[in-house]
């Protein structure tokens, strides 16, 4: 018996053996008559559940958040004349179809999960969303064959008004997918906040669909979804390029993979910039909705996750920044800038420090006891929201001058006004920064009402300071002279695994937010409507939460990687038939095909 | 190759492990369901406590103001300098001992008002029932002085629901028979938080006008569900108005509510 034989025989066994124990419970249940719940072996039904929906989640958004990076990389191309953003929209829409079929595997997965294991609320669901189910599946055929047109059109319309109907079809590719989340978001944002007028005696008969779908926290859920999904295939980018950069034999795969690299993390850190605004916004509507959920999300059992939280996206500035900084080396001219990155890395690092400080928890008596109070007692005046409303606007003020940085470095501006222009940009920053400080102080000498609209003016700043830096900094560089080309693939090693803790440590993320949005129903399936009386009604601790959250990210990560591999064989055979085809340009084929 | 695989493996399984690592070594908080407890004369003073701590930190939903900024005074730790409620509870008010002091900090929060703090605090005998009242009483005392409490202050036949709270509000009795709407508005207290024709407090909305703001259905609404639609400027003290009124009016009462504040124009 060769080995592979050895390892594959007990794998059969044990599969065998549990889908025969998932059949016993099962038919000891019909036994028994109706049920509102089933079971899962080894792992319960929860868990089962919980990796399914999660999983299936990843994938979701990497196939939403995918064809929107498309989109604008081929309107780059379109618009700006420059063909290898066309290569870069089209080997991710590649991927694409093979991460459809996975999305679809894992919706299937969680919706029998959800038929066989909570039969009671599944068929409260559907009852109430069955015509807003139907127009889900319509639009997955839309969807679906958009997707095919659009990259198997690629070539056959890639010139003239053809190209403009191909970028149409990345258009309409992203609306369709856009309202299939949209309705997918419906459901679980009625679980969260179903509206006033239903109540646990309410038959879902009665309850009206447009009504339902319309929940208060439908909206903000949608938009949050949306900017967070551009921000994650921006980072699932950013890991295939640099799993490629590391991986490539030629000068010319390494120059491709390093700005594909780039290109995805600016894609990821810029929208990941804006993200906290639509989570404020769906926070404010959390509390609006009801206060006790909103306390419980962020002063009551759930409150430690925020410091994990803080943890994760303070990884996530400071990996994005090293990057950049990392990446002035093979800019001409950078390296006069390179004075200026300990501080940037200075203020993060503070910013990072500030955020994570704990002060609302519930604490029992005896760490009340240990900590000498309710809060730090020098460590506490950090923690409240004044400070950490400020640390978080600083730092992002910092990611978006590390960028500006980094776009000026091998440039020299020719326009007369260059010097009052740069002034104009440091004044905006500095004036920005001292908004945000003001208000960031003041708040502490005001009531709890007037302080939370403070943080509208440090946001308001921030975006103005970023706005107008950005509109002088276009005009300024018009025309402008290269200090030098930058040196793409002249990398070291270590920026590009600092893009993989970028992707793991928005994967690991998207899974902890999803147990908080998850986890503030407590012990309801739908809040205050329907209880949750399994076995497994009570919400972990955030520990259980980490493991069940890195099994997910594992399971995607190992699925993704073998997508990408897969990508990697399509391509092979590409470059051979284009290199026999197209002898002239061998350099250019061999960049398009990603490298064999 | 293989040893790019391996490194990038490890990179990915070492920042997957450090995030678990950590989530694991803070505190670990579990939301378990509510359980009902039942209660005689025989209870102790440890099951009392018990089920008041249950209390506190769920169904009676305090942890939404006290010891979270500054809104309501610490109970659980030292409040400027005169220590937990269990140990200030018997100074706080001449003549009155811990124990009937917190017990009417509960039932008739408006009696004595922290001073610094609003009275933004309902009476809790709205929601809960008389031996939750005293299981919180108890637990609040335990806070650093001696539980008093005992099963003679609850009646044998009082069964409380410790954490049942949020599973709805126990059904109240109507506070008064009347189907005068002013008279409602009195016996009910709503005008301990809303101001209608010069009487009543400043904390919610005033009703005042209210029909010029509110179509009726918008007002029997506010009043079955207070947390639906908060007006703005209120947010802070959305969680004050109490979610009984459902069970605490009659349909004709709630009615007769309403049409009376639909016509304050």
């Amino acid at each position: 018996m060769t080995r592979r034989r050895q390892w594959l025989l007990p794998c059969v066994a044990a599969g065998a053996a549990l889908l025969l124990a998932a059949g016993a419970g099962f038919a000891q249940d019909v036994a028994a008559g109706p049920r509102e719940y089933g079971d899962f072996p080894v792992v319960g039904g929860r868990v089962a559940v919980w990796i399914a929906a999660q999983v299936h989640l990843m994938f979701a958004a990497f196939v939403l958040g995918v064809p929107m990076f498309a989109v604008v990389m081929e309107a780059v191309a379109i618009f700006g004349k420059d063909e290898k953003y066309d290569r870069l929209a089209k080997e991710f829409t590649r991927l694409l179809l093979i991460a459809y079929s996975a999305t679809a595997i894992w919706g299937a997965v969680l919706v029998f999960f959800l038929t066989t294991i909570y039969p009671r609320f599944w068929a409260h669901l559907s009852e109430i969303f069955e015509i807003s189910m139907w127009f889900y599946v319509g639009l997955f055929f839309l969807e679906s064959f958009t997707l095919y047109l659009y990259y198997y059109g690629w070539e056959k319309w890639k010139a003239g008004r053809a190209k403009y109907a191909h970028w149409s079809l990345g258009i309409l590719l992203n609306v369709w997918g856009t309202a299939v989340m949209f309705i997918a978001d419906s459901w679980l944002s009625y679980m969260m906040s179903p509206p006033a007028t239903v109540a646990a005696d309410t038959p879902p008969s009665a309850i009206g669909t447009w009504v339902a779908i319309t929940n208060m926290t439908w909206m903000p859920i949608n938009i949050h979804r949306l900017i967070a999904n551009v921000v994650f295939g921006g980072a699932v980018v950013g890991g295939y390029a640099a799993y490629r950069f590391l991986a490539a034999r030629t000068e010319e795969e390494r120059a491709h993979y390093d700005w594909m690299g780039y290109v995805g993390n600016l894609i990821a850190i810029g929208a990941l910039i804006i993200l906290p605004f639509a989570g404020y916004w769906l926070g404010r509507e959390i509390y609006e909705y009801n206060q006790q959920m909103g306390i419980t999300m962020m002063g009551g059992f759930m409150s430690w996750l925020w410091i994990v939280q803080a943890f994760l996206i303070g990884v996530l500035f400071l990996a994005g920044n090293y990057y950049l900084w990392i990446g002035m080396g093979r800019i001409p001219g950078a390296e006069r800038f390179a004075p200026y990155t300990k501080w940037l890395l200075l203020v993060l690092v503070l910013g990072v420090i500030v955020w994570a400080t704990p002060h609302t928890m519930i604490a029992n008596r005896r760490e009340l006891a240990a900590m000498g109070g309710t809060h730090h007692p020098f460590l506490g005046v950090l923690g409240v929201m004044s400070a950490k409303n400020t640390a978080v606007n600083l730092m992002i003020l910092t990611t978006f001058l590390s960028f500006l940085l980094y776009r000026r470095a091998n440039k020299q501006p020719v326009v007369a006004w260059a010097r009052t222009g740069t002034r104009v940009q440091g004044a905006a920053f500095v004036l920005s920064a001292a908004i945000v400080l003001f208000y960031g102080v003041y708040g502490y000498f005001v009531s709890a009402i007037v302080r939370i609209g403070f943080s509208i003016y440090q946001v308001t700043a921030v975006l103005a300071c970023i706005l107008t830096v950005i509109t002088v900094d276009v005009m300024m560089l018009r025309g402008a002279t290269s200090r030098g080309a930058i040196r793409w693939g002249q990398m070291p090693a270590r920026s590009q695994y600092a893009l993989f803790v970028l992707l793991v440590t928005f994967t690991w993320l998207m899974g902890l937010m999803g147990f908080a949005r998850s986890g503030i129903r407590q012990h309801w399936h739908i809040w205050e409507v329907m209880r949750d009386t399994s076995p497994w009604a009570a919400t972990p601790a955030l520990g259980y939460a980490a493991r069940v959250i890195s099994a997910c990210v594992l399971i995607f990560l190992g699925m993704i990687a073998f997508i990408f591999w897969l990508g990697g064989l399509v391509e092979k055979s590409t470059l051979v038939k284009s290199a026999g085809l197209e002898r002239q340009e061998p350099a250019r084929e061999l960049v398009e095909a990603g490298g064999a | 190759m293989w040893r790019t695989n391996l490194q990038v493996g490890a990179v990915v399984l070492g920042t997957v492990g450090v995030y678990t690592y950590i989530a694991n070594t803070i505190p670990q908080v579990q939301s378990d369901v509510p359980t009902e407890l039942t209660f005689t004369g025989e209870v102790t003073a440890e099951q009392l406590v018990a089920a008041g701590d249950e209390l506190y930190h769920g169904a009676g939903g305090c942890t939404a103001c006290h010891g979270l900024g500054t809104r309501a005074p610490h109970l659980l730790a030292d409040e400027a300098g005169t220590g937990m409620i269990g140990e200030r509870c018997s100074t706080r008010v001449q003549g009155e001992d811990c124990k009937t002091y917190l017990h009417r900090s509960l039932i008739d929060p408006g009696a004595h008002v922290v001073e610094g703090y609003q009275p933004i605090m309902p009476d809790m005998s709205r929601t809960l029932s008389p031996a939750q009242v005293w299981s919180m009483v108890a637990y609040l005392q335990s806070l650093g002085g001696e539980v008093t409490v005992t099963g003679a202050d609850i009646g044998e036949a009082d069964v409380p629901a410790a954490g049942a709270g949020t599973a709805g509000p126990a059904a109240t009795a109507p506070a008064t028979a009347s189907l005068e709407p002013v008279e409602l508005l009195r016996a009910n207290l709503c005008l301990t938080c809303h101001v209608l024709g010069g009487e009543g407090g400043a904390i919610g909305p005033a009703l005042d006008g209210i029909g010029a703001r509110l179509s009726a259905d918008d007002i029997r609404r506010a009043i079955l569900d207070p947390g639906a639609e908060v007006t703005s400027g209120y947010e802070a003290f959305a969680a004050v108005m109490p979610r009984t009124f459902g069970s605490q009016l009659t349909a004709a009462q709630l009615e007769a509510l309403v049409t009376y504040l639909a016509r304050q124009q």
